[in-house]
């Protein structure tokens, strides 16, 4: 807990950083998406605009292709390309910090120059139909032979993307006999390989995020683990704890841009709003405010050298609450895009409902705050 | 101050509380007030905002009026330390003569344009009362006799329509900005404390309360009731506490529709936060003896002093002119 004085400034190396990166956006006009595109396409042409500017992995170390800076630079870029609504950085972070972590360094070397650059991309091969907020419970099954490689059997599923992508990070039980959180192994997985099927999921906005990813007696190479056996629950937390972090996806911009469109509505239409409406948009102002207050704390923290933890959940948590009361709102104030099909903000909308699922349910937030945070007993 | 100095200076509210903190409505009398008083006035942090450049930042006031707010002390550290003083700061006013507190209207809020209907707010030990109007004249009023408050551990006097009125000076445009944004922050920051001191003692309490045979906190329904108080304390202290930086670093304009924000988020979150914790407390909460209603009181007058939630959204959901 912080009972001291915070500097909620930006260092002047951040905000150099902004300014160059501002001056390179203005010489590098956003791309626009092909009609027909299909939006991961258009987001890896974007990536890889983006990296050769070298504005990728900004807190990756120089020798895996990132510029070793921290990850506060990295949330700056991501908080300038929301405000200018451009799209977000490639969702890598949390990637390429399971290979930081847990990589061999050959593993490192061979995988993360080309995942920043955009030469391949990764997904994520956590959750399965029988293993949701029960990750542990996993049944993925990953059999290791004599001379050291693994037959995989399984399906995953919520695997974004994965019909765009090459490379699979694989969590799979190792182990019959051990307790559950120490079985489970992480790989590198190749989706050409023999055995892999892929099949897009249609989400409830319409858009085909989600695939189903079927293992049919997989052949894994032994190289093909990261870390040692057994290792990959720790990964995993790792990997969401990144995934989780609200600082660190740009939506936080994004969210002042609906707010900003709200209240000039606000202003235009003074006389005529419902008071109740106008309290409604005002509410969302002040959502919005402490979120960027809140994330301004965070780094003000991690400059005065706190280390990320469990409060990652009390950031997902306001941030939750910031998307959803904004997007409901807004369908209040802008009722036309609920006719018809429903507009764009109708689809954001959909997926603003999704912000207390993915990333660990707003329940399991919770019972992280409770046992890790405020350590209340367990039950029994 | 640096961060040694801060926390000597922080340690000494905490140890206010050790000797003067009530344990129950019941010892809440005025000799024991003025006691404490007295104390803390030997301190002599009014002289933390009194000199310009002040002593101290609007943050590390922030952190005291919040460690203040934490315990259940009947001592009118806003008022005669934190706020008075600054509004004397920022007419450079030097005369050393007097102990004054604010003057509030009756509902509580910022003074209108003429110094009637109001009240001497948390004016334990205090002489007189400041009185800005909305056009940024200040008076100092003589006091009343003692009212009553809500807030049990607040002091409330009247200042009578007859009071002699003395005309101290004028704050500038930028000026009257900058004050209700630390009155705002400072008012906002003792809530906030309220409410998360509030919220620690129903955790400790979850632990050690044993029902069907183990701690009531090893429950979910329990367990995601406090994790919820949780996060509406983290927004209201990161809102609050940015809104305290602002004003030691922003324009005032900034500052004080950071302040208002800050005042919307704890109206709400710091009450919702009390209401869980006095709902883990269960029946013993709803007693005279316990502690709860003195941070339920607190809490529920403070959401209504100097904005109410009804005041700030509708404003707040219009771009300011000045933004």
């Amino acid at each position: 807990m912080t009972d001291t004085p915070l500097d909620f400034g930006d260092p002047a190396d951040l905000d150099r950083l902004r300014r160059e990166f501002r001056a390179w956006l203005a010489e590098h006009p956003l791309p626009e998406r092909e009609s027909g595109e299909p939006v991961p396409v258009f987001l890896r042409r974007w990536h890889r605009l983006l990296h050769s500017g070298g504005w990728v992995g900004l807190d990756v170390p120089e020798r895996y292709g990132g510029r070793g800076l921290t990850a506060l630079h990295q949330v700056a870029i991501s908080d300038e390309l929301g405000a200018c609504r451009a799209p977000g950085v490639p969702r890598i972070g949390y990637l390429a910090h399971a290979l930081l972590e847990f990589g061999s360094e050959e593993q490192r070397l061979a995988f993360l120059p080309r995942m920043l650059a955009g030469d391949e991309v990764w997904c994520q091969g956590f959750s399965e139909p029988g293993a949701g907020s029960d990750l542990a419970g996993m049944s993925t099954f990953a059999e290791r032979h004599d001379d050291g490689h693994y037959t995989a059997r399984g399906q995953k599923l919520w695997t974004s993307y994965a019909q765009y992508s090459g490379l699979c990070l694989l969590l799979a039980r190792t182990d019959r006999s051990a307790p559950a959180h120490k079985s489970i192994s992480a790989f590198v997985l190749p989706l050409d390989r023999p055995g892999v099927t892929v099949r897009p999921l249609r989400a409830a906005n319409g858009d085909d995020e989600f695939c189903e990813l079927f293992l049919d007696d997989v052949r894994i190479e032994e190289s093909e683990r990261i870390g040692a056996e057994g290792v990959g629950w720790a990964l995993a937390m790792t990997t969401v704890s990144y995934e989780r972090n609200a600082l660190d996806t740009g939506h936080i911009s994004k969210y002042g841009l609906l707010v900003e469109r709200l209240r000039r509505h606000a202003a235009e239409h003074q006389g005529s709003l419902p008071d109740g409406l106008l309290s409604r948009i005002g509410r969302c102002v002040v959502d919005y405010e402490v979120l960027v207050a809140h994330a301004r704390r965070r780094t003000a923290e991690r400059l005065a050298g706190q280390v990320a933890g469990p409060e990652s959940s009390v950031d997902k948590l306001l941030m939750t609450r910031t998307e959803q009361r904004l997007y409901d709102t807004a369908l209040e104030v802008f009722p036309a895009e609920l006719s018809g099909e429903g507009g764009e903000l109708f689809g954001d909308y959909l997926y603003s409902r999704a912000a207390s699922v993915y990333g660990g349910t707003s329940q399991i937030q919770r019972n992280i705050i409770a046992k890790r945070i405020l350590h209340l007993p367990s039950n029994g | 101050m640096d961060r040694e100095e801060f926390v000597l200076v922080r340690d000494m509210v905490r140890s206010l509380a050790t000797r003067f903190g009530v344990t129950s409505a019941g010892e809440v009398k005025p000799s024991t007030r003025t006691a404490a008083q007295q104390a803390l006035d030997e301190l002599g942090l009014a002289d933390l905002r009194r000199t310009s450049p002040p002593a101290a930042t609007t943050q590390e006031c922030a952190l005291l009026a919040e460690e203040h707010g934490r315990h259940p002390l009947t001592t009118s550290l806003l008022g005669t330390v934190l706020l008075a003083p600054e509004l004397l700061r920022l007419l450079r006013d030097d005369t050393p003569r007097s102990t004054p507190t604010i003057a509030l209207t009756r509902e509580l809020r910022f003074p209108g344009r003429r110094p009637t209907d109001l009240v001497a707010w948390d004016c334990e030990g205090a002489d007189s009362a400041l009185c800005v109007t909305a056009d940024g004249v200040v008076s100092r009023l003589g006091l009343g006799p003692a009212a009553a408050s809500t807030d049990l551990l607040r002091s409330v006097r009247a200042v009578p329509s007859d009071a002699p009125v003395e005309a101290v000076g004028h704050l500038t445009a930028p000026d009257r900005l900058r004050w209700q944004a630390y009155a705002l922050v400072v008012v906002t920051a003792e809530l906030v404390g309220a409410a998360g001191s509030f919220v620690e003692q129903a955790v400790e309490y979850a632990r050690v309360r044993r029902q069907y045979g183990q701690p009531i906190g090893s429950f979910q329904a329990v367990q995601h009731l406090l994790a919820d108080a949780t996060v509406l304390v983290e927004a209201c202290t990161s809102v609050t506490r940015y809104a305290a930086w602002c004003l030691d670093n922003e324009p005032p304009e900034r500052a004080l529709a950071a302040a208002r924000v800050a005042k919307a988020e704890a109206n709400s979150s710091a009450l919702e936060a009390v209401y869980a914790g006095t709902q883990v407390f269960g029946g013993i909460a709803q007693t005279w003896e316990h502690i709860a209603h003195l941070y339920l009181r607190k809490v529920r007058l403070g959401s209504t002093l100097l904005a109410t939630t009804a005041d700030l959204l509708p404003a707040l959901a219009v771009p300011e002119v000045t933004r």
